[in-house]
């Protein structure tokens, strides 16, 4: 009996804590059921979570954490089974329009000036149509240029370059060039000039930023393939050359971004195409041979003077079917403010709110290859575009990318390879109804 | 005289031999499985270091003090996977060996119309493809409520592993000779007493290694408990390694510390479980 | 009032019969119809509309589908076939040990503990060409001074997969085998001894014979697994590249939750479902053979 009381008089007190901070209750009772995106580097934000449970007394119970192609199964397993009791969901740009019912419009929850807070170009990879169904956190991707600074700096190199082109050793600034220096770099089976993600999802969106740069474009308005065109061709041929040469790993069509990130941290591969989350890893003697060594550049230019940039963000998003929208909106919009922002870009992460680009620009000041870092992916975001916004784009990338990598490898030449792939993607359109 | 000597050195050399063929034929086994527990205590940078690193220059904890540690360093709710596991793992075991045992005895002993229907019906069973099952059970165990919990995983494990035990455990009856339970049932003991006093003992290899079957199933099963499970309420050991993949990364040298955390409990279960395996087959052999 | 009582066969399987109904029947029941439809995961409504033999035209017409068919079939032939031959050969090393085989059992049955995904893993970064293991191995003794691209070459990754498989199942045939050893009678064996038989005369009139149902329960089961080997095809190569390592299980996968096209895949899954059912029929039946052999049929 007496133990009861005492925690009963405990809890309120600790109430009466809570309150004195912040007016509090705004959402007492409501339990929200959350599925967030699990690792290392997403993880650190949740911890924010528990501030704003004490500040609204709304409780968060996170009943899914997996990685995000874990997921995506799991949401479409939700959608098939109608198992959508749950509020918040983590989202991904590239993901978010295949399911096109799942998540509701934030807007009516958020003023307009929340929302002009955020970088222009975040929001509007955050929307399918009008409706914006997720908000941005700092991880924000787009790719630049990693090179190992002693490859420029060697002389040896120097003079023979100049002796092979006429033109002095520089780290790249178009692909073509990009292209010649790898293949100049590469001394296999100890040392590469690049490497390219070989599968999946991952080498779609490599061509098809490859093929924006060139000058082309995936799709047409109307979804139908548009990349059998020259500057399919010309982007495509990239890679094949590439691999011809020599100049990537054999194994670059089964390299994933771990394998990348791997691959160039070993010290073995002179230019890397790559994603902001390693540049802190790439720098660190812990894990990391090149470190030190490494130079950060804005992406090179296709032959279109395009810069590429496939870009992607994650996000959070409430579903249609949520009780306690309200709330819901309220947590989203608590994970993705400033001091969150903030929080998690202190990580080394990009930000997707303007003030934080700012402030994190400030941060990396005392580190110059932190500021030569983030120099580069500022200049680099300017370029960045999303993944086609179409619920066939995970599906597309499916049917496209056998037909690249047998390219690559030489099964098919770039013309019957494109040829297929588009024939592939058009036939699926038809078929899901696309037009 | 020379033909003995030429016996015995033939012995000797075959004895030499066996010892090789043994030797090769367990470093193949061990080799891939040591290497990952010794990546476990290496840093991710010597593990894929090129030119490669042969003699570790420095084995620590790291990877297990950062598994253990707090969420968002590195640290996975290790604790409470390995729970899971085995309370999933051992559940399923258990049931699926006694409504093994049933099945098993009822092929073995007794002879009924569509026996071997009913037989190739239960086998086929193991047949479906885990995709064309995974969503299908997923809708089911959706509307049960039995999503994230661990009778939902201890039912589907049951199932997967009832087919296999029952073909083991049929096979080892069978090789029980009947006249041993019929002589025990005319010394005026039940069915039931003759089976457990004289079948049971005789099977008992059969029915430990089902055993161990089954539990290394349950304990290592992966696509079925990715679909099935969600936070860390159920999520068993092998989803767990899922962890430490992301988007863009994969932690390799912690996710060795977790696969070591894993093999460990099997590997001396496995070590405990073949005493009786022993015990049981040497009783069948000499009877046999 | 004579009231109606089981026979006790059926009794004793009953428990067997519900929990796989529920477990696997129903489930099935409702995959086997979505195979019908043009069921799309994101879309739900799409379970209700019939388009008939649709998804099975299209897969019976799809040349991925045969070559993943004609390589599923190819990888299982192999694989079942080595792994039982070097399970033999294992058990029988094993079953001459009379000092620590305990000990040796157990390591015998090390890869046992490995989780298929654990598995996929380790090879991936085994038979990884820049970093890995093998090509490590190779470039260091000298015996090759090029990166081998193991996962590419459709051939090299074959056999990558194909030694993932095997170094992971292969512990399956020698317990088993093993197992049946043990239940040889020492009698006859003696006695073929002292009528001047050769060990191999006596190996294959006497302990074959006794083994065999225990190979053929070996073969059937893990026929049936290694249709399960998706998790460490699907992380080593994922069907890639260039389809050169695709079998049924990445393809239906990858239709079925990546495209979220449930439909498709499960027609795919039931025409692949006769490949298992032909090798369990083919299977059982040369159990039964071997154990009327012996004279334990039933």
């Amino acid at each position: 009996m007496g133990k009861q009381k005492l925690k009963v008089l405990l809890g309120a007190t600790a109430l009466a804590a809570m309150a004195g901070q912040a007016p509090a209750g705004e959402f007492d009772g409501i339990t929200l059921q959350a599925k967030l995106i699990g690792g290392q580097q997403y993880e650190g934000l949740y911890a924010r979570i528990a501030e704003w449970e004490a500040e609204t007394g709304a409780k968060v119970d996170v009943i899914s954490k997996k990685n995000h192609f874990e997921l995506d199964k799991e949401f479409k397993s939700d959608l098939a089974a109608g198992t959508l009791g749950w509020c918040v969901g983590s989202n991904h740009s590239s993901f978010a329009a295949q399911y096109p019912n799942l998540y509701t419009d934030l807007t009516p929850y958020l003023s307009a000036e929340d929302i002009a807070a955020f970088v222009p170009a975040n929001i509007s990879a955050s929307k399918i149509g009008d409706a914006l169904v997720m908000l941005p956190r700092a991880q924000f991707d787009v790719s630049v240029l990693y090179y190992l600074k002693a490859v420029y700096e060697d002389e040896g190199n120097k003079t023979a370059y100049k002796e092979k082109t006429g033109r002095d050793l520089a780290p790249p600034d178009t692909w073509e060039e990009f292209k010649e220096q790898a293949i100049f770099f590469a001394d296999p089976p100890n040392f590469y000039g690049t490497q390219y993600a070989g599968k999946d999802e991952a080498i779609v969106g490599r061509f098809y930023e490859l093929v924006v740069a060139e000058g082309g474009a995936l799709f047409n308005e109307d979804w139908s393939p548009a990349f059998n065109s020259d500057a399919g061709k010309r982007a495509l041929q990239w890679f094949v050359d590439l691999y011809d040469a020599g100049a990537v790993p054999p194994g670059t069509t089964s390299y994933l971004w771990d394998d990348l990130g791997q691959g160039f941290a070993s010290g073995t591969i002179a230019l890397n195409l790559d994603w902001p989350g390693w540049a802190g890893f790439f720098n660190d003697p812990d894990s990391s041979k090149a470190a030190g060594n490494v130079g950060v550049k804005v992406q090179p230019a296709g032959s279109s003077g395009k810069r590429t940039g496939w870009s992607g963000h994650h996000g959070f998003s409430v579903t249609e079917s949520c009780e306690h929208k309200e709330a819901a909106a309220s947590l989203v919009a608590w994970l993705t403010n400033e001091d969150s922002q903030k929080l998690e870009s202190a990580g080394g992460s990009l930000p997707t709110r303007s003030a934080v680009w700012e402030h994190v620009l400030q941060e990396a000041q005392s580190d110059p290859f932190r500021a030569e870092a983030i120099a580069a992916f500022q200049a680099g975001a300017e370029h960045a575009f999303p993944a086609p916004q179409t619920p066939e784009w995970i599906e597309a990338t499916n049917l496209i990318y056998p037909e690249l990598q047998a390219a690559i490898l030489g099964d098919k030449t770039v013309d019957e390879a494109l040829a297929d792939a588009a024939e592939a993607v058009d036939e699926m359109m038809q078929e899901n109804g696309v037009y | 005289m020379n033909e003995n000597l030429q016996h015995r050195i033939r012995k000797y050399l075959l004895k030499a031999l066996h010892f090789v063929a043994l030797f090769i034929a367990m470093a193949i086994i061990c080799v891939p499985g040591l290497w990952v527990v010794l990546n476990s205590f290496r840093p991710t940078v010597e593990i894929m270091a090129k030119p490669p690193v042969w003699i570790p220059n420095e084995l620590n904890l790291d990877n297990y003090r950062a598994m253990f540690g707090a969420v968002g360093e590195g640290g996975v709710p290790v604790l409470q996977y390995f729970t899971n596991s085995l309370i999933v793992s051992v559940t399923s075991t258990l049931i699926a060996i006694l409504v093994g045992m049933a099945g098993g005895y009822a092929f073995a002993r007794y002879s009924f119309k569509g026996k071997a229907g009913i037989f190739i019906g239960l086998m086929l069973t193991r047949a479906v493809p885990g995709v064309s099952l995974s969503l299908p059970l997923f809708i089911v165990m959706a509307k049960t409520g039995l999503i994230d919990t661990h009778l939902g995983l201890i039912l589907v494990y049951v199932a997967l592993n009832v087919p296999f035990t029952i073909w083991l455990i049929d096979g080892f009856f069978r090789q029980v000779p009947i006249d041993l339970a019929e002589a025990a049932e005319i010394d005026g003991c039940t069915r039931w007493q003759a089976f457990w006093k004289v079948e049971f003992p005789v099977a008992r290899a059969g029915v430990a290694s089902a055993g161990i079957f089954a539990f290394l199933t349950s304990w290592n099963e992966y696509a079925l408990a990715s679909q099935l499970t969600r936070s860390t309420f159920s999520k068993t050991m092998p989803v767990g390694l899922r962890d430490f993949t992301s988007e863009f990364t994969i932690n390799w040298g912690g996710m060795c510390a977790l696969a070591v955390l894993m093999i460990i409990p099997a590997l001396i279960l496995t070590f405990i479980v073949q005493k009786h395996l022993i015990a049981g087959l040497t009783f069948g052999g000499v009877k046999g | 009032m004579s009231r109606f009582r089981p026979p006790v066969w059926f009794v004793l399987l009953l428990p067997a019969i519900i929990i796989l109904a529920a477990v696997v029947l129903i489930p099935l029941i409702l995959s086997f119809y979505s195979s019908f439809t043009p069921y799309k995961l994101t879309r739900p409504d799409t379970l209700y509309k019939w388009i008939g033999t649709f998804n099975y035209e299209k897969a019976i017409k799809s040349t991925h589908f045969w070559a993943a068919f004609g390589r599923t079939v190819l990888l299982l032939t192999i694989a079942l076939n080595l792994e039982m031959l070097m399970g033999l050969g294992l058990a029988l090393l094993v079953n001459k040990v009379t000092y620590g085989q305990r000990a040796l059992r157990t390591i015998m049955m090390f890869p046992m503990m490995f989780s298929p995904v654990l598995v996929g893993f380790q090879f991936k970064f085994i038979f990884n060409d820049n970093v890995g293991l093998v090509n490590n191995a190779l470039q260091s003794l000298g015996l090759t001074d090029k990166a081998i691209p193991w996962l590419v070459d459709g051939q090299l990754a074959f056999i990558a997969i194909l030694t993932a498989e095997m170094w992971s199942a292969t512990s399956v045939f020698a317990i088993l085998i093993l197992a049946g050893l043990f239940a040889v009678p020492r009698d006859p064996i003696e006695a073929a001894k002292v009528d001047g038989c050769t060990p191999w005369q006596s190996f294959r009139h006497i302990t074959l014979p006794y083994i065999m149902p225990f190979i053929y329960i070996a073969l059937a089961i893990r026929s049936l697994d290694v249709a399960r080997a998706y998790d460490i095809v699907q992380i080593m190569t994922n069907g890639g590249p260039a389809r050169r390592t695709e079998l049924l299980w990445t393809l239906i996968g990858r239709t079925g939750y990546i495209d979220a096209k449930m439909g498709y895949a499960n027609a795919m899954g039931y025409i692949s479902i006769f490949l298992a059912i032909f090798f369990t029929v083919y299977f059982f039946r040369k159990l039964n053979a071997a154990r009327s052999e012996l004279g334990m049929a039933g």
